[in-house]
């Protein structure tokens, strides 16, 4: 079982790895030439007069020295004031809240499928492991992962929507939301490819994980004991070999649903899904730093956090995983 | 390795040679110079423009030569900056152990848990970057994965009998790491290179396609973007899109399949598995 000093310094990196990153953040937002409120007003494109800008410095603590400075972004980090989009005059969180609703809409359906499906090629690929369809598998998955993500979505969208028309070209909704209100069952339409094809791309991610899993519970002695007592392979397959190589599938699963900026941002950019990965790249046209490091901060949390329960279910999930040791 | 393997080995590394030829003689493959304007905007494939004009009425051809250069520096530069940081500091902690062994594989530690590619997006917003100082952070962020790999074969090598036999005859550590351990990772540090090259040039073209640079600094990801956001879709410009994505496939597909062979033959291991 666990052992209470893992724990404690598992959770130890995560908190670490977070402080290092709100670290960056401030660090990068006052090394920025000019400062934060200088810039917020030129983006709001206002001229106020000399004191009115000298009274949001001492409002907002910009004439503070520095260390104090750093703990109060440290405080409101905690607190949850991410600071304000340049872009969208919002603050951070609250726009990154609404987006995140959009990208699941996709992410959550295209991670379940990509993952079952994945597994289950893997599986298969693992079971068989040496025969030509394993290596056709195998070859196929080299292709099809070689090729960049963006470039599916455009060839998904020239192919199906352009020429097939069988799907809307992007966005997320008909132009009749504007007469109607959100059609849910439009949205969804909207929402199809996208969504196909992101679980075409977790799945190819997961089929290598889940082939190497196999391929190395196949060689394990209980594999052999279960052959030995004459168990049919069906058996064998189901009871003993994929329960053991489904485990790391656990880690894969939780960093799927966490990396949802790296999952999302190309096929949302291309599809134009009003999710985070388009934030994202909006804020990166904008130029719209406190955007970005909100977005950063947020995923960097989230990351930290799968890690964590990934490491956690997993040595709870198997007592053999030695948890004394960071495995170095 | 069977005779497909080594045959698809052979057409990719030949593959990267076209590549890297196209890259040093684009000048003399192309009257034109991608940034001028050389015809009208949307002109379709012709004697004096193989591959039509953009939107602009810059050759498109000649972007496609040009851009070469700048995906490749971005692949490989980054590929060799992660690579040459990840060698020496594994080495060197792997071999020497101790207080700064464990210092650095704790802040490795850390930065593994942040993920890369975000916190890439933030510092490549605030500098700016050119594609030189993206490719510098790319690998510099990149290299903590290849240090852990590099430290932990270094780690068993130093206890083996032979660094023990050097030592015995008085050879200074810096000989024992570069003559006597170096020789034994590298297999490891090439595979590293070709696979790391291989997800660097892809995530450059990536990140220029996200529009991270500015569009004057033409390449394969900047003519997608221009391509895609400006109808060239939707009018049907086929050979505007598809020549610089078809040629991010092939280096990429190129790139991988030499990694994969190179695995199979260092990594006996991978060859039982895949017969």
């Amino acid at each position: 079982m666990m052992t209470r000093t893992y724990l404690l310094r598992r959770i130890g990196y995560s908190a670490a790895a977070f402080f290092v990153s709100i670290t960056i953040t401030f660090f990068l937002l006052h090394l920025m030439p000019g400062d934060y409120i200088t810039n917020y007003f030129l983006s709001l494109g206002n001229t106020l007069p000399q004191e009115t800008i000298q009274q949001f410095y001492e409002e907002f603590g910009l004439n503070l020295p520095l260390p104090q400075q750093y703990l109060n972004y440290l405080i409101n980090i905690v607190q949850g004031h991410w600071g304000y989009s340049y872009e969208y005059s919002r603050p951070v969180l609250s726009l990154i809240w609404e987006k995140l609703g959009w990208t699941l809409i996709i992410l959550l359906p295209a991670t379940v499928i990509g993952i079952i499906a994945g597994s289950l090629i893997g599986a298969y690929s693992g079971w068989k492991t040496g025969t030509k369809k394993d290596l056709a598998l195998f070859n196929i998955m080299i292709i099809i992962r070689a090729i960049p993500e963006f470039w599916w979505a455009i060839m998904a969208v020239i192919i199906f929507s352009y020429y097939l028309g069988l799907f809307p070209l992007g966005g997320y909704s008909s132009i009749s939301v504007l007469y109607t209100g959100i059609d849910w069952l439009d949205v969804l339409y909207h929402a199809a490819l996208p969504t196909a094809l992101m679980a075409f791309l977790i799945a190819t991610g997961n089929y290598y994980v889940m082939r190497n899993s196999m391929i190395s519970v196949i060689g394990e002695d209980y594999i052999t004991t279960a052959r030995a007592k004459g168990l049919s392979e069906r058996e064998i397959l189901w009871h003993h070999a994929m329960k053991n190589a489904i485990l790391p599938m656990v880690t894969m699963t939780t960093l799927q649903f966490a990396s949802i900026i790296m999952g999302s941002i190309f096929i949302e950019t291309v599809f134009s899904w009003p999710g985070l990965g388009y934030l994202t790249t909006e804020a990166l046209r904008m130029r719209d730093l406190p955007l970005l490091e909100g977005i950063f901060l947020l995923d960097t949390l989230l990351v930290i956090a799968a890690n964590l329960i990934a490491d956690v279910t997993c040595s709870l999930l198997d007592p053999r995983i030695r948890t004394g040791d960071d495995g170095d | 390795m069977t005779v497909t393997r080594t045959l698809v080995l052979y057409i990719s590394v030949a593959i990267l040679f076209l590549y890297a030829i196209i890259a040093v003689f684009a000048p003399l493959l192309t009257p034109w110079d991608p940034h001028a304007i050389s015809g009208t905007p949307l002109e379709k494939p012709d004697a004096l423009h193989p591959l039509g004009t953009n939107d602009t009425g810059q050759d498109i051809l000649s972007q496609l030569l040009y851009g070469t250069r700048i995906t490749l520096l971005i692949g490989f530069g980054a590929a060799i900056l992660s690579v040459v940081i990840s060698t020496s500091v594994g080495l060197v902690t792997g071999y020497y152990g101790g207080l700064f062994d464990e210092i650095v594989s704790r802040i490795i530690d850390i930065f593994m848990t942040i993920p890369l590619f975000p916190l890439l997006l933030v510092l490549a917003l605030f500098f700016n970057p050119s594609i030189w100082t993206m490719s510098i952070l790319m690998g510099a962020l990149g290299s903590t994965h290849g240090i852990r790999v590099v430290r932990s074969q270094v780690l068993s090598l130093a206890q083996s009998n032979f660094v023990e036999g050097a030592r015995a005859i008085g050879a200074s550590d810096f000989r024992i790491m570069t003559r006597h351990i170096l020789p034994n990772i590298m297999p490891i540090v090439v595979v590293k290179f070709v696979t790391s090259s291989q997800h660097y040039l892809v995530m450059g073209v990536g990140l220029s396609f996200l529009g991270l640079w500015d569009t004057t600094t033409i390449d394969w990801g900047t003519m997608i973007n221009q391509a895609y956001s400006s109808g060239g879709v939707a009018l049907g410009l086929w050979w505007w899109l598809l020549p610089p994505g078809i040629a991010v496939v092939g280096i990429s597909l190129a790139l991988a399949l030499i990694g994969y062979s190179f695995e199979e033959k260092f990594n006996p291991r991978v060859g039982v598995n895949r017969l």
